[in-house]
């Protein structure tokens, strides 16, 4: 479902009609006015009378139409403080005609009879982007790049300013989250020794020691020492929580977990992590390369050593990215690696690897998907005698040990000759880099554009830390059609109300509602991850948004003081619904519910 | 994931180009117009010309692969007491269809609709080459494609095909969950779930008089889906209010069924809601209810007799109330599962995941028997499970033909011998 987005996009609505609304801060309810409006009557015969201004009022602001200026008041300058109304910054106008659309014939439709008002829709009237300014296009990053923004990361993101903050969110090292505690279980033994880890390089073809028997006893033991710290390593092969006097027992990889306390466990880092560019890393890429907890299972850590993993490994190369993908304890039963053998190998990873994780439809034929799926095989768990194995392990035996012919190649393909092959394919650098583009700018990227990026990833050899950085630093990360035209992820939309409020409490709010909007943490709805964009809308997830809302503002004694809340968190960019409600609210709570219920807020 | 795709363009520009506001509304005074007889009765047009089907359809899951021989059983072979010393019990108490078959004893309700002709049993539904993956399975049988490559459900693009959802959001209607069930999702589609009718509702005390003041003339490319989604959920929870004051139930909907294991959705509250939903006339057309615990691993014998009575006793309140309210001709009833079990118990009194199992097709509209063959208790196949003799989408296509007169072949992507189950309109 989330490819089905990413191929061909909309165009927008032209710019013809701009509707500007501003809203005066005052010291409180007294002092805002609302852009002239007096007679407010929710049916929505206001908007019909805005409809009927044009362009004429936006630029015309000493020099308002008569009817206007009796139906509303004349407009004060200071309302248009925050406002760039620049004609030069009004971007190129979006072909009016919208490319066709098969309207299914036949659907007799029935009038509506509950009695509640249509809205009056906007038809092609735009935001208009105040992303020339410094503060929006900070603002604008944290939201893209992070989840928004607490007071106390605002303030110190506008005083870095964009440049400055784009190459701290880039290059601070990710500070990983606490330890998952593993449930309570007996004290370990006292022996210090632990079984092997696997090699720590998945595409090598072991060697014989390691591979040939599942038993410890015949390979080479290692003897670790407990680390007093509980910060694990950022090597994936060392890392294991340690065993003190008081904390949880050693996790192996039969260890259970509790998949509601886990999706709670990162929920809350996503709010309160120092390096939150990091989460929204992980988030994508636990959505590219999905897993699901109900197929992988919870009698094994997989699913949270695979969080870890995701978050190590999230601004690395992508051929490195990819080898260890394909090991993950997680990946190879999600996708069925771990049963796929030279004698029977089952394509379901092959094929998913080509079509969702690097190269997509249209690139490779049956035969690849079956050639491929051969050449990867040989992978498989461990045993419960490898307890401390996190990682998958190779096995020659169970490899498909003859040639194939894979993307146009013929030989002997191991793991990481396929990832190789992969690579060198012109359709794979595109493709991750429309990706990466669809889920941090724009739903509809021009081809120069993904191409440009593409280009220097590839050269780069696909170091994605490079490709983050050319995306942020993009003019069209920062152009005018670019704002607003992403609609947050529920994950997106209540961590970052989270944040605004300061909330420090909200995680299993959030998961509780996380299953109504249509996203919970590790429990995508299909293997494609999640699908992005407008099916987060609807009748349902807008009227639960809205009682998350409630929930959240709810749930604090006392909630900030929303009075500047418009600029900091909607940069004073606002419909006219929204600056209605904003008037008609008569607390700081209400504000706050029409700040994050608005559509503004669902935007980024 | 086909090749151009217009889901959410073409979304939008239905809500743009599609939708017809505007001259029914602001003709209704303010406040809660009567219902008209005309959409008492939900009149939805089919692609075909003429056509005016206003029949609703209600899907039943029966979640984690409900037993097929402990709920239609074998009376006459003997093949089911090697295979099952404890459970084959059952046959010893079932309700007796015909020679060879009978009911789960919890099932009098449906025994006695079967003896009016009124049910359908399918034997030996399945698809080749069984998944024992309740993951994989479900999306299966909730896509039409054994082969997984289809992401919407197959009633998701029946409603996405043949009904304006955008604008009557309850024509797809999930009752007594919290998610949109896989069956009915398709991005074209605008779907409803109601847990539960007094939850449907903006909590907040001012929230819904404030989003209806937010969510007008949204600007931007998402403005026309932020306020038709908006409308529409107020729109639905004032026709939930309205199909509240106008529906009494008048079947008894409390049972006294003791459940051994709790579910998780309470399929009586569940139909009861759905039969609200028809009643009233606020546009319902597909329903779909699940009901979960039927993963009977070990001592399954009294657990599957408690989860069938509450689907016997939900089931049979349901079609006393549409029948009291002269709707029972409109309504069709089907069961579904991902599985059935396996033929052989386990040690421990359950079973292990199976393949084909039976489905009940139920209803006023139904040609009431038995179709299909049912699978040999001496042929199993490979793994020890039934081997399917109908294919689960020819059940689909007669729902999809007959029942609710659509096009069958654009849901289904192909044609399928027919089951000859259900009576035209």
């Amino acid at each position: 479902m989330g490819r089905q987005g990413k191929k061909t996009a909309p165009a927008g609505p032209t710019r013809r009609k701009v509707l500007v609304t501003a809203l005066a801060a005052g010291a409180g309810v007294a002092g805002a006015r609302i852009l002239g409006l007096r007679n407010l009557d929710a049916s929505g015969s206001l908007t019909t009378a805005m409809d009927e201004m044009d362009m004429s009022m936006a630029t015309a602001m000493g020099d308002p139409m008569d009817d206007y200026d009796a139906m509303f008041g004349v407009p004060d300058d200071s309302f248009f403080g925050a406002q760039d109304l620049d004609p030069a910054n009004v971007p190129q106008p979006r072909p009016a005609t919208l490319p066709a659309v098969n309207v299914r014939p036949g659907v007799a439709v029935q009038p509506p009879i509950s009695g509640i008002g249509a809205p009056k829709l906007a038809g092609d009237v735009d935001w208009i982007s105040p992303l020339s300014k410094e503060s929006a296009k900070v603002t604008h990053l944290l939201r893209r790049a992070t989840f928004g923004a607490t007071d106390a990361e605002l303030d110190r993101a506008q005083s870095e300013g964009f440049a400055r903050t784009i190459e701290r969110l880039i290059d601070s090292p990710f500070v990983e989250p606490p330890v998952f505690p593993a449930p309570a279980a007996p004290r370990p033994s006292a022996s210090p020794s632990m079984a092997p880890r696997a090699s720590a390089s998945p595409s090598a073809r072991p060697s014989a020691s390691a591979s040939a028997m599942p038993s410890p006893t015949s390979a080479p033991i290692t003897t670790f020492t407990m680390r007093p710290s509980a910060t694990p390593a950022p090597t994936m092969a060392a890392a294991v929580p340690t065993a003190s006097a008081s904390a949880p027992a050693v996790m192996t990889n039969t260890t259970s977990i509790n998949i509601g306390n886990l999706q709670g466990w990162w929920l809350d880092w996503m709010t309160k992590s120092p390096t939150p560019f990091a989460e929204r890393m992980t988030l994508f890429w636990h959505g590219h390369f999905t897993s699901d907890y109900r197929k992988v299972g919870t009698n094994s850590p997989a699913i949270y050593w695979q969080n870890l993993t995701w978050r190590r490994m999230a601004l690395g190369d992508f051929k490195s990215m990819l080898l260890k993908v394909t090991p993950d304890l997680a990946m190879l039963r999600y996708l069925d690696l771990a049963a796929s053998t030279g004698r029977a190998p089952n394509e379901n990873y092959a094929r998913e690897l080509l079509e969702l994780f690097t190269m997509g439809v249209g690139n490779y034929t049956e035969d690849d998907v079956k050639a491929a799926a051969k050449a990867l095989t040989g992978w498989r768990l461990p045993t419960r005698a490898e307890a401390t194995v996190q990682t998958g392990i190779f096995d020659t035996r169970r490899a498909y040990s003859g040639a194939v012919t894979f993307l146009g190649k013929t030989g002997t393909f191991n793991t990481e000759s396929v990832v190789d092959t992969i690579l060198a394919h012109d359709a794979t650098a595109p493709y991750i880099v429309r990706q990466l583009v669809t889920s941090f700018v724009t739903p509809s990227p021009s081809d120069a554009y993904i191409a440009r990026l593409a280009d220097r990833f590839r050269r780069s050899r696909y170091d994605t830390k490079l490709l983050m950085r050319d995306i942020l630093t993009s003019p069209e990360f920062v152009a005018p059609e670019t704002f607003r035209s992403l609609i947050k992820s529920p994950t997106d939309f209540m961590v970052s109300t989270a944040k605004a409020l300061g909330a420090t409490n909200l995680s299993g709010t959030i998961r509780q509602y996380g299953s109504t909007l249509g996203q919970n943490m590790f429990d995508p709805p299909s293997v494609a991850g999640w699908a992005d964009g407008a099916t987060w809308i609807s009748s349902n997830t807008m009227l639960q948004r809205a009682n998350f809302v409630t929930a959240a503002i709810g749930s604090m004694r006392t909630t900030p003081s929303a009075a500047r809340a418009h600029e900091r968190h909607l940069d004073s960019v606002l419909a006219q619904g929204t600056v209605n409600e904003f008037n008609l609210a008569r607390d700081d709570k209400s504000r706050w519910f029409a700040i994050f219920a608005s559509p503004e807020f669902q935007l980024k | 994931m086909g090749a151009t795709d217009l889901s959410r363009l073409s979304r939008r520009d239905f809500l743009k180009n599609g939708f017809v506001f505007g001259a029914g509304a602001a003709g209704l005074a303010a406040g809660y117009a009567a219902v008209p007889d005309v959409f008492a009765r939900a009149v939805y047009g089919g692609k075909r010309d003429g056509v005016m089907n206003d029949r609703v359809l209600v899907m039943i899951q029966l979640a984690g692969g409900a037993d097929g021989l402990q709920t239609v059983i074998p009376l006459q072979d003997p093949r089911l007491r090697t295979l099952r010393p404890q459970l084959s019990q059952a046959a010893n108490t079932a309700l007796p269809l015909d020679g060879n078959f009978g009911l789960n004893r919890s099932m009098r309700g449906v025994k006695t609709l079967f003896d009016q002709g009124k049910v359908a049993i399918v034997h030996g539904v399945g698809y080749p080459q069984p998944n024992y993956s309740h993951f994989d399975s479900i999306r299966i049988w909730e896509t039409g494609d054994p082969m997984r490559r289809q992401q919407d459900g197959w009633l998701g693009k029946t409603i996405a095909a043949n009904y304006d959802s955008a604008g009557h959001p309850l024509v797809g209607c999930a009752c007594g969950s919290s998610e949109i069930p896989g069956a009915l999702r398709d991005l074209d589609a605008t779907l409803s779930v109601v847990n539960g009718q007094n939850t449907f509702k903006f909590n907040g005390t001012d929230a819904e008089r404030a989003m209806g003041v937010i969510y007008n003339g949204t600007p931007g490319i998402y403005g026309a889906l932020f306020d038709t989604s908006v409308f529409s959920a107020r729109d639905t929870m004032a026709r939930l209010r309205l199909a509240r004051e106008k529906y009494t139930p008048r079947a008894a909907y409390n049972d006294n069924v003791n459940l051994v294991y709790s579910s998780r959705n309470q399929l009586a509250s569940a139909l009861q809601l759905a039969a609200q939903l028809i009643i009233s006339g606020v546009g319902a057309k597909i329903l779909h209810v699940t009901l979960g615990g039927f993963d009977t691993h070990d001592q399954q014998m009294a657990r599957v007799d408690s989860l069938m009575g509450y689907v016997d006793s939900a089931i049979s309140a349901f079609h006393a109330d549409l029948t009291a309210y002269g709707m029972a001709d409109r309504v069709l009833i089907a069961t579904w599962s991902e599985f059935g079990r396996r033929a052989a118990e386990t040690a421990n009194g359950g079973t292990d995941h199976g393949a084909a199992a039976p489905m009940f097709l139920i209803g006023d509209t139904v040609k009431g028997g038995f179709y299909g063959e049912a699978p040999s208790l001496s042929a199993l196949d490979r793994g020890g499970s039934l081997k399917y003799t109908v294919d689960f989408r020819q059940v689909y296509q007669e729902i999809l033909e007959s029942h609710l007169q659509v096009d069958a072949q654009e849901v289904l992507g192909k044609q399928f011998e027919r089951i000859a189950a259900v009576r035209t309109a």
